[in-house]
């Protein structure tokens, strides 16, 4: 890290040291994360009772029956479970699929200097995601607590919303408070979309999604590995969408997105005339353009003026250091840890409780490899493994103890 | 630049806190925008301020929001000898925009509480069918997704 004069510690300017500012960087990505986790949170556990609708919904576009039927087949011998899970493993993997396809398409168009096609796309896309998934949430919050509001009001605020939305996310100089609220909200919708997929779909994709970040940003034929090195070669800025933390101590003149910025949307679209014949049920689920984090690793040493000892900048999927020592994370990286602790909160608090402390100390080991390291890093596996455990260790074993505890009033 | 060459002297760990400290206790701004270095140059600002208030017009008052929010140094403080000479050239940007959003959000507030208050006292049974809620049902707006 940089060398700079402590705010809080009484310590004198010329011994700083990492510990200085290793805090409130850690605490600037906390933060956000923490924050979009808190508003799927909330908004699963305020929309839930409306479960008829969800239900309904996921059980029109996707493959696996809603519970009562299968707690039906289950009555009547047939392992519907086994049948879930088959078709969510296949779900996850025909996704996965589509993913890498689709970032070795990004590869493709980057190759051939197709940035300003890619810049409209993904404006096209977060335009998509604001407006439409946001007005669809947005209906969803309106009919459940009975808002009283009309339509022409409604749609100038949706308007508003989601355009001011779209340029504070591509504009390069835009208040940086709402480009960073901007993107903590798309992340949030597109959580809660995801949210809306079966139980077993969801993990399965989670799960799946994380060993294919694991694949493509360490191995050397990993799409989003070449990306970066393509990026990097060429000095270039990848459009993508990517959180990125304010800089503890800003330079003059040290602009927030002079440095690369990796490839975080990721892009399904699943046609709405679904004809293809194997992945029917699987494609006709992601009908939307989603955000997905394409990872590329980035290591690049930057001749820096004045006195920065951070010379490499790292992009990555997940995490990575941009060149005033700002901490760079992915949005896919928000998207999935929201997604994982909002089917956590579909099940009890307690789960949501262990899975984000789980999802916290992965960052928290993520970060710590990344200043090891100090290269561009995975920010999914670490995360959702521990996550999926500690959900799962949850579950089974936790809640038990803690019922029979609190119904014996041993202990709350 | 001058203003470019200062930097701010109370902390600047957070943009809150830059915020005050942009401007300098005799009332000259160092920095155009609330990001303080971050931002936008001085020379740039008056691209910016330009194009968010003439983009407002295409019924997008936000970005008039977001005009004043970002510019908000310069809205704040007066013009004196030691600021920028860009400086009011942006202002009057800065100000015919926070005038448009004032105007525009106290239009829509009326507009939105009256029919939430007013109801179905005011309009009859005309309301049921306007209201939010009900309309999202009849048109199945939330069930395409």
């Amino acid at each position: 890290m940089d060398d700079r004069s402590t705010d809080s510690d009484p310590v004198t300017a010329s011994e700083s040291s990492i510990l200085d500012t290793l805090g409130e960087d850690v605490i600037r990505i906390v933060s956000p994360v923490s924050l979009c986790m808190l508003l799927v949170v909330l908004l699963v556990s305020s929309l839930s009772s409306t479960n008829d609708l969800s239900s309904s919904i996921s059980s029109l576009f996707l493959s696996s029956p809603p519970t009562s039927f299968s707690s039906l087949n289950l009555l009547l011998g047939s392992d519907s479970t086994w049948e879930e899970i088959k078709s969510a493993l296949i779900t996850a993997l025909s996704f996965v699929v589509v993913v890498t396809l689709l970032t070795f398409l990004l590869v493709l168009l980057f190759y051939f200097r197709c940035t300003n096609f890619l810049r409209i796309y993904m404006g096209i896309s977060s335009l998509f995601v604001l407006s439409f998934l946001g007005g669809f949430i947005s209906l969803l919050l309106i009919s459940h607590f009975k808002v009283p509001i009309d339509p022409l009001t409604f749609g100038i605020l949706l308007f508003n919303l989601s355009v001011v939305g779209v340029f504070a996310v591509f504009m390069s100089k835009f208040p940086i408070s709402m480009n960073q609220g901007y993107l903590v909200a798309i992340g949030v919708l597109t959580a809660y979309w995801f949210t809306m997929l079966p139980e077993w779909t969801t993990w399965a994709l989670l799960i799946a999604m994380s060993l294919y970040d694991l694949a493509a940003v360490l191995l050397p034929v990993g799409p989003l590995r070449l990306l970066v090195e393509l990026a990097m070669s060429r000095n270039e800025e990848i459009p993508a969408l990517v959180y990125e933390a304010r800089p503890v101590d800003p330079q003059p003149g040290d602009r927030v997105r002079v440095w690369r910025e990796r490839t975080d949307v990721v892009r399904i679209e699943a046609t709405e005339n679904s004809t293809n014949s194997a992945n029917v049920q699987t494609i006709q689920e992601t009908r939307l353009a989603v955000s997905e984090e394409i990872t590329a690793p980035l290591i690049e040493p930057f001749p820096q003026t004045g006195d920065r000892h951070l010379n490499t900048e790292e992009e990555d999927d997940g995490i990575g250091l941009g060149s005033s020592g700002a901490i760079k994370l992915g949005l896919g990286d928000f998207i999935f840890y929201s997604v994982l602790v909002g089917r956590a909160a579909m099940y009890d608090y307690m789960t949501v409780y262990a899975c984000y402390l789980a999802i916290m100390a992965g960052l928290g080991v993520t970060l710590l490899l990344l200043a090891v390291y100090r290269k561009a890093l995975p920010a999914l596996p670490v995360s959702i493994m521990l996550g999926v455990v500690f959900y799962l260790l949850t579950r089974v074993l936790l809640e038990v103890f803690v019922v029979q505890c609190s119904s014996n009033l041993l202990m709350f | 630049m001058e203003a470019g060459d200062d930097r701010p002297t109370a902390d600047v760990e957070s943009g809150a806190r830059l915020r005050l400290s942009a401007v300098r206790s005799g009332g000259a701004v160092t920095w155009p925008t609330v990001d303080g270095p971050l931002g936008v140059s001085w020379e740039e600002a008056e691209t910016y301020a330009r194009r968010f208030f003439l983009w407002g017009f295409a019924l997008l008052p936000l970005l008039w929001a977001v005009n004043c929010f970002y510019f908000w140094p310069v809205l704040v403080s007066k013009a004196s000898p030691s600021s920028s000479p860009h400086f009011s050239r942006i202002r009057p940007y800065v100000v015919w925009s926070s005038i448009g959003f004032l105007i525009f959000a106290v239009l829509l507030t009326a507009w939105a509480l009256t029919f939430a208050i007013g109801g179905e006292h005011l309009f009859g049974p005309m309301w049921k069918d306007l209201v939010m809620y009900n309309l999202a049902d009849k048109l199945q707006l939330t069930g395409w997704m």
